[in-house]
């Protein structure tokens, strides 16, 4: 035989390390960096506490076509020039939206990090924001969504989190608006929005080479001009769960997958059962050997992949499973992911499941955070949820000593199977009496 | 101008069996990526066997001789590994990177399914396997708008019979005639350590690395003649350009413009590919300048320029604009034909040239910049050219792309005559 039968073990582990973080306050605003020595590329990400969850209900988009009006051209320059100065850089305008934060970011060779942050803050605290550039804006972007809103999967999300946060909740609408709120926004909310958020000093995150980069000068840059402080971000949100189970149908005459939402409310990030209860989301959906994706496409073959998770944000989180599946199997697909959500709160995690998970999770902060906009990323989850520098050397020794007592109560206490909303968007005609002869719940029509 | 887009260490080892192992060491993080090229993709398929590289590569997740079905992903992301395979038209890639103490494991595995794969292959997983490559055709190219232009493009740019015709996710029914047989046959033939190249990079040395490959993978025999994939080198042009219409369930108008370049790795397709930047990267490019902010005939989100890196026939560079509300889409085609053709009439400025190539040096830092990216990179080079270093030469070579290169390239593969153009319309509403 030509092949070693035995499978080797590990060598001796290499000690985990974090990048280096140095933190300084310049000129009211907080700089957070990491220092990666070698490294030619640097990232630099201004942070701003202008997240889709300081949107006004009825305004949802704001940020989003804000964000676009930033490069609309500046008080120094127009919308050509602005593209010319900033891609001759290397680096284009990426901005970032999410429930906590508003981010706008530039990556560059490192030598030319101060020249990108100078326009980087151009853009974000001076854009000149002419109400019919606004105006052009908003419309491409409402014609934007109206194109994201053709492919399978945006309406469904949207029906699903109405369904859990409620409607007339900001948090129960869309996080990017829907074509028809964008389209309704008016320039002046969106000066308004500039003028109320985005001049304040925020954080600057920075991954590279310090020993390359002068981060007070890019402080100055970032920082300059700024008015007004931190304000209060609000506590987290309780959220009730359903009474009961059930399934909602979203049309799409044609579809030859169905798209599959379920989910329910959980809680938010700075929950204490944070741990165990990622490491139960990925026992159940997380990883590719997680025990949905094993059942739904390895052993049934119904779909090209299916995960579930648990995601929160500073006020809120969610437990959600996702996927596309064949059409004609639909029904049995759903009964079955229900099945394993019901069989993992009631019975818990094993061993041999839970070692994969932690040590998944664990390692995926070394493998994963290599980049400077990976090491930027975890940058901004310091800040955003005021961790300490050593956060990710912790989080890495809690995820080992994760017990499968710890993880299993996670998953008693945090999975609902009998709350869960379970939104299928797919072709009525052909699932609706299927997914009605199933004994999952009530069978509700979205009417749009 | 940088005169290494490699500056780390790189060598090659030749073992007896004719696999070539490459190693480059950083000791910056204590993680390694092993990466895998298989010099074989869906340009080796006969006709009524297309899809058949792609759903392989899946069956080589599905167990090995010492390896049981489902322990390959279970193994390496038990080992905190991320883990994955892509297949294209010219080759088959398959990687992990893992932490550092965990590269024996990698390879251990990674030589089990080179050397003991056909053994472990059953019916009931190419049975299961089938489907899930039948979802993932629907999921990617069926069920979204615009999903099948690729689909629709390959075969107007390449005459039948040429390697790069079909599409790689191959046909519903081929997919539906695989049987067992032919797939234990494609291990054998092309599955040989002398048709790949393993690359290994970061928290290592070459020494270890070497060590390790001699012991898991020495003893798999190298295969003696292994078929080459049909000539696609030259394509003649026809003369006539090839225009494609189609109606479909799509929410905007959308043109495609595609043409027959160079091979990547050409001096030529050095050229083209600061060319397409010109064109259409970012909102400093002439399509955006010109279509979507100039005559706001384009949605600007989804304007863009790119050439599709493949190495053995003429690459396709491809250009696309989708219609703003109440545009035609005759009327968009108009306007990015002309574009296209000014890039022949009107010269590239020096700052275009200098945004472009700016883009361009952003974009290869940030492959640099993990050991993933880079085990790729080498193992391209090493497949493709021969010899990894020659990965270092790239970003010189589209750093040194002059104004007049781009206007004799635009003159030379950009010919109105011999364009193939797809336009999708929105169906009618009732």
């Amino acid at each position: 035989m030509t092949l070693i039968a035995d499978r080797p073990g590990p060598g001796a582990a290499r000690p985990y390390r974090f990048p280096q973080v140095v933190r300084r306050t310049v000129a009211g605003g907080q700089v957070v960096a990491a220092h990666l020595p070698g490294q030619n590329l640097a990232v630099a990400l201004l942070l701003l506490d202008a997240g889709a969850g300081r949107e006004p209900v009825g305004s949802e988009g704001l940020g989003g076509v804000l964000a676009k009006a930033l490069e609309e051209g500046t008080v120094e320059r127009d919308a050509t020039a602005y593209a010319l100065a900033i891609e001759a850089l290397g680096t284009e305008l990426v901005t970032g939206l999410d429930w906590d934060t508003f981010q706008a970011s530039v990556q560059v060779p490192v030598d030319r990090l101060g020249a990108a942050v100078e326009l980087l803050a151009e853009a974000v605290r001076t854009p000149k924001l002419d109400p019919e550039d606004v105006r052009r804006v908003r419309d491409d972007e409402a014609t934007a969504l109206r194109m994201d809103w053709a492919n399978p999967g945006p309406r469904a999300d949207a029906v699903l989190r109405a369904d859990l946060f409620g409607v007339d909740n900001r948090w129960g609408r869309p996080m990017y608006g829907t074509p028809d709120s964008v389209a309704a926004l008016d320039a002046e909310d969106v000066t308004v929005f500039h003028s109320e958020w985005f001049i304040r000093p925020g954080a600057l995150v920075v991954a590279g080479d310090l020993d390359r980069i002068d981060l007070d000068a890019l402080a100055a840059a970032a920082f300059a001009g700024t008015v007004g402080g931190p304000v209060d971000r609000g506590a987290p949100i309780e959220v009730p769960l359903h009474a009961n189970r059930r399934i909602i149908l979203v049309d799409r005459p044609g579809s030859v997958q169905s798209t599959l939402r379920l989910g329910h409310p959980a809680p938010h990030r700075a929950h204490p059962d944070y741990v165990p209860i990622a490491l139960a989301g990925t026992v159940l959906g997380g990883a590719f050997t997680s025990r949905l994706n094993h059942l739904i496409r390895e052993v049934r073959g119904y779909t090209y992949g299916i995960r579930g998770d648990f995601a929160s944000s500073r006020r809120f989180g969610r437990f959600a499973v996702s996927s596309g599946v064949q059409t004609a199997v639909t029904a049995p697909a759903l009964v079955e992911a229900v099945g394993e959500i019901a069989r993992t709160q009631a019975g818990g995690v094993t061993e041999d499941e839970l070692a994969v998970a932690r040590s998944w999770r664990a390692g995926q902060l070394s493998v994963e955070l290599q980049s400077p906009r990976a090491i930027a990323g975890a940058l901004t989850t310091l800040v955003v949820h005021d961790l300490p520098d050593d956060y990710h050397a912790r989080l890495r020794e809690s995820l080992l000593a994760a017990d499968v007592a710890q993880v299993s109560a996670a998953a008693a206490a945090h999975l609902h199977p009998e709350s869960l909303t379970l939104v299928v968007e797919g072709d009525a005609a052909l699932i609706r009496d299927d997914l009605a002869a199933t004994d999952l719940g009530e069978l509700v029509d979205h009417t749009p | 101008m940088p005169d290494s887009g490699y500056p780390w260490p790189i060598s090659m080892t030749r073992l007896d069996n004719g696999l070539r192992v490459v190693v480059s060491e950083d000791r910056t993080a204590p993680a390694v990526a092993v990466n895998l090229w298989y010099d074989v993709g869906s340009r080796h398929e006969p006709a009524g066997q297309t899809g058949f590289a792609h759903l392989f590569e899946h069956l080589m997740f599905e167990g090995s001789m010492n390896v049981a079905k489902t322990e390959h992903m279970k193994l390496v992301q038990g080992a905190g590994g991320s883990l994955n395979a892509t297949t294209n038209p010219d080759r088959t890639n398959y990687f992990e990177t893992v932490p550092a103490e965990h590269l024996e494991l990698a390879l251990w595995l990674e030589a089990d399914r080179m050397g003991g794969l056909v053994p472990a292959l059953t019916q009931e997983t190419l049975d299961n396997q089938r489907d899930v490559v039948k979802n993932e055709r629907r999921q990617r190219y069926e069920n979204v708008p615009y999903g099948d232009a690729w689909l629709r493009l390959l075969p107007l740019l390449y005459p039948p019979g040429h390697p790069y015709h079909h599409a790689t996710i191959g046909s519903m029914a081929d997919l539906n005639a695989a049987d067992l047989a032919t797939f234990q046959a494609f291990h054998q033939t092309y599955y040989a350590p002398n048709n790949a190249v393993l690359t290994v990079v970061g928290d290592t040395s070459v020494d270890e690395v070497v060590a390790l490959a001699e012991k898991y993978f020495g003893a798999i025999p190298a295969r003696a003649e292994i078929p080459p994939a049909p000539d696609g080198r030259v394509v003649p042009s026809t003369g006539v350009p090839a225009t494609e219409t189609v109606v479909a369930d799509v929410p905007a108008p959308r043109v495609y413009v595609a043409h027959r370049t160079h091979p990547f790795g050409s001096p030529g397709y050095d050229v083209v590919t600061v060319l397409a930047a010109v064109l259409g990267s970012g909102r400093g490019s002439r399509l955006y300048q010109r279509l979507a902010d100039g005559e706001r005939i384009a949605q600007p989100d989804l304007v863009g320029a790119y050439g599709v890196d493949l190495a053995h026939a003429p690459a396709p560079l491809i250009a696309t604009v989708t219609a703003r509300p109440g545009v035609s889409g005759q009327r968009l085609a108009a306007g990015l034909a002309e574009v296209v053709d000014e890039l022949v009439t009107v010269p590239v400025t020096a700052a275009e040239l200098d945004r472009a190539k700016a883009l361009l040096t952003t974009a290869w830092w940030r492959q640099m910049s993990t050991v993933d990216g880079r085990a790729d990179a080498l193992g391209r080079y090493a497949t493709q050219f021969g010899d990894p270093a020659t990965v270092a030469d790239r970003l010189p070579a589209w750093l040194a792309v002059t104004a007049d290169q781009i206007a004799e390239a635009a003159a030379e593969v950009l010919a109105a005559d011999d364009r193939v153009t797809l336009i999708y319309h929105p169906e009618e509403k009732p």
